[in-house]
């Protein structure tokens, strides 16, 4: 027997099909009082809120929408692993939300949960809309049936939250009787075995394990051993097993709705499909997607412009005060140098992050994501990519980081993977700076049949990144392999209005993540670059210093001491451990155009691309102010090779450049995200190492062909 | 010598259906994506209906009884329709 333990918190999951407003259920319970953590071994964040009601504490999660209890996607071995009490504690109480329009289908799922034996309640949410359907739903009736609390609720527009949590709070759970028959089952004898081999007092969980315990990895060997033993001994098929179950709980499941649900005769149909035809159609459908996107990516430019300046200025602001206040020292230049602008460079996405993500989360809330999912499968298929690639990659053009966090929905785990691979190649927003000032400098301002040369150019290296990011996906295909199939199978929800609440709870939350997560590798990193940039052999630095200090003396007699500053921290920087790595790669990237100078801004720009501008500012001594880029530009264009005289950036180098930039993995915020998005350092680690081979041999081929 | 006849019963699919057509799902064919359609709540008795075609044979958005889903085409073919009375 069980004793009865009081526990300080309890848990309590909230499972539904897809679309059917569970998250916005529980974002109206939880609010801004939620959390998100990893579940063990797979890549799905677990979504925890809390509620709390005097001495006692309610722990939300909010499991991943699946239409059954039959795991496919990695979204769907959670949700079956929670409710199963796999890897930790089933929960205490489970919330199932149905759709009010479509209980056959959700009660599917509902009454799969009920099996499980864990105390529960039904919320049948979107009453509106079947009210506006004509649908009545006789909650009585359906208790009497299920035997369960049912609350009717319309989570848009807040009606029945009170009552949720009023049951939460007062546990009206109520324990379920098994719904699903098992007494003409063929093997009940291997349920009677697995039940006593895994001491399980409930049948429907002994079925489930017969069914995934075998998949499931969370089982030692020896367990996954027995039950492949034991259910081929009797013959016990799962799959259609599953087939056999879900037509059994459709025959009884339409027993219970014939006697509490009302459907009108003929369905009002006419209304919504005018939008959709309009979003579906072979033309304006492409048409109306092209302009949203346009829109989305130009707001994205836009409006994150000033928050970003403001960003950069404030952290500026921030290091200059560190050096004005805290003593001269090596903590203070760690400080002022290394961790602040590495903390400005996680925190200067997140403008970008938080718009994209609003629009994203805005455009999904409304339903219209899953149209562009069935606009672009077909244009995808052909690359290994899926329907659902699309938002991923465009989100890539302004930043690789959410377009990466994006490809979480897609459930195919090769195409995902894939997904996340080729989006660094889309052009990203970074590489911008490092185009215009290359452009600039090797793209003569003509214009021909009233094109402009430099806007072409800018061009091509758009087109140029989405190319390869679809031939990358291409060649991916080729080499990875899976057993999984992949399917379309997706519901096109109702429109319906977003709800500024669910947008900006996104925004925060996927800003959270980012700054949390990615930000801690990025930090690391930039600390190693600072120590690198500002350190050299014992004694170079130091009387590189000395110099300096005499020189300065000097000059402060005559003027100029700015000169002798820039002219300085370019040799310091020349002297560095990572000038000493530029030096020694010279020989490597000697055959792409570039001297060593530059190497050594490759090498810093790997924190982020645009440091590029600022490290070619540095090392050529170009002082004033590195916003204008036109100065830069006009003092880099004066760059000559000191043994034959040649200009540093003419066509070749430029042109081998801009291709390095387009191809290499420069940017550690996306490293950080790949390896958060995936579990593992292998694939940001191979991604890098594939990126940079493409890069060189791009660069390679760019440099020979224009010199 | 006996010569075997055999009538292959060769059912309409969803992915043969013309614009708008109104059809009901008889049978769904046995196949890895069976369990995926019942839970899709695409099962036999719903009416369907096709609605748009992506071009290029792409996916197929359909209304089966009044819930608009989103299939491949070679998942639609997996849905036998009744034969016309």
């Amino acid at each position: 027997m069980e004793i009865a333990r009081q526990k300080a918190t309890k848990t309590i999951a909230i499972i539904g099909n897809p679309n059917v407003g569970k998250s916005s259920i529980f974002n109206h319970l939880t609010g801004l009082h939620q959390k998100i953590s990893n579940y063990p071994g797979v890549t799905v964040d677990k979504m925890v809120g809390q509620i709390n009601e005097g001495e006692r504490h309610y722990e939300l999660i909010d499991l991943p929408g699946t239409y059954s209890l039959f795991p496919r996607s990695e979204d769907e071995i959670i949700a079956h692993r929670v409710l199963n009490g796999a890897g930790s504690e089933s929960p205490d109480f489970v919330l199932v939300i149905l759709d009010a329009c479509n209980m056959e289908r959700s009660l599917l799922l509902g009454t799969q949960v009920m099996d499980l034996g864990i105390p529960m309640a039904f919320v049948v949410n979107m009453k509106d809309l079947a009210a506006k359907k004509g649908i009545e739903i006789k909650s009585f009736e359906l208790y009497k049936s299920l035997g369960v609390p049912i609350i009717l609720t319309d989570a848009r527009n807040n009606q029945g939250m009170e009552a949720i949590r009023d049951l939460l709070v007062n546990e009206k759970f109520q324990q379920p009787k098994p719904f699903r028959d098992f007494s003409n089952f063929s093997h009940k004898k291997l349920l009677d075995e697995v039940m006593d081999h895994f001491e399980l007092e409930n049948q429907y969980r002994a079925f489930q394990l017969l069914i995934f315990g075998i998949l499931d990895n969370f089982y030692s060997k020896p367990q996954r051993e027995w039950l492949h033993v034991k259910s081929s001994e009797c013959g016990f098929d799962s799959f259609s097993q599953q087939v056999e179950e879900t037509k059994q709980r459709y025959r009884q499941i339409s027993e219970v709705l014939e006697k509490s649900v009302i459907k009108p005769q003929t369905g009002n149909k006419k209304s919504k499909q005018i939008l959709d035809g309009f979003l579906l159609h072979p033309i304006f459908g492409y048409l109306i997607f092209g302009g949203i996107m346009l829109l989305v990516f130009q707001a994205i430019f836009a409006w994150s412009e000033y928050p970003m300046n403001l960003i950069d200025e404030g952290i500026s602001f921030l290091a200059a005060w560190i050096y004005q206040t805290l003593p001269t020292g090596v903590f203070t230049d760690l400080l002022a140098e290394g961790i602040i602008p590495g903390i400005g460079g996680v925190v200067i996405f997140v403008p970008q992050i938080a718009i994209l993500f609003g629009f994203l989360a805005f455009l999904e809330d409304t339903g219209y994501f899953s149209r562009v999912v069935f606009l672009m499968d077909r244009v995808m298929r052909p690359f290994g990519l899926h329907g659902k690639s699309v938002v991923p990659l465009i989100s890539g053009m302004a930043c690789a980081i959410p377009g990466i966090m994006a490809a979480r929905n897609i459930s195919n785990s090769k195409e995902r993977l894939i997904t996340i691979l080729v989006t660094p190649w889309m052009s990203c927003s970074a590489r911008l700076p490092v185009y215009i000032i290359l452009i600039g400098l090797t793209v003569p301002q003509e214009t021909y049949f009233g094109i402009n040369l430099q806007a072409m150019a800018l061009l091509s290296m758009y087109l140029l990144g989405t190319i390869f990011t679809l031939l990358g996906a291409w060649a991916l295909k080729q080499i990875l392999k899976t057993k999984e199939q992949s399917f379309l199978m997706t519901d096109l929800p109702i429109f319906r209005m977003p709800r500024l609440k669910t947008v900006l709870l996104t925004m925060f939350s996927k800003s959270k993540i980012f700054v949390l997560e990615a930000g801690k590798v990025i930090l690391s990193i930039s600390i190693v670059l600072w120590v690198l940039a500002s350190y050299g052999p014992s004694g170079k630095m130091e009387a590189l210093e000395q110099e300096k200090i005499e020189q300065m003396e000097e000059a402060t007699r005559y003027g100029g001491t700015q000169e002798i500053e820039e002219m300085f921290a370019s040799k310091k920087l020349e002297a560095s451990f990572i000038g000493i790595l530029g030096k020694s790669i010279e020989p490597v990237i000697r055959p792409l155009g570039y001297d060593w100078k530059i190497g050594i801004a490759l090498l810093t720009s790997f924190a982020a691309r645009e440091v590029f501008v600022a490290t070619i500012a540095t090392i050529y001594s170009i002082g004033g102010d590195l916003e204008n880029e036109l100065t830069i530009r006009e003092k880099l264009e004066m760059q000559t090779h000191p043994d034959t005289g040649e200009k540093v950036f003419d066509r070749a180098t430029g042109f081998s450049l801009m291709v390095f930039y387009a191809f290499a993995m420069q940017c550690m915020s996306t490293l950080a995200v790949v390896y958060r998005e995936t579990k593992s350092w292998k694939w940001p680690i191979l991604q890098t190492i594939g990126m940079t081979i493409v890069a060189y041999l791009g660069a390679l081929l760019t440099y020979q062909l224009f010199s | 010598m006996k010569i075997e006849i055999s009538i292959i019963y060769n059912p309409m699919t969803a992915a043969q259906l013309k614009d708008r057509e109104v059809r009901t799902i008889e049978s769904i064919t046995f196949s890895p994506y069976i369990v995926r359609l019942l839970e899709m709540g695409v099962m036999p008795g719903k009416s369907i209906q096709l609605f748009k075609k992506a071009p290029l044979r792409g996916p197929l958005a359909l209304l089966v009884d009044d819930h608009f889903i989103a299939l491949r085409e070679e998942e639609a073919d997996l849905i036998n329709l009744t034969a016309l009375s």
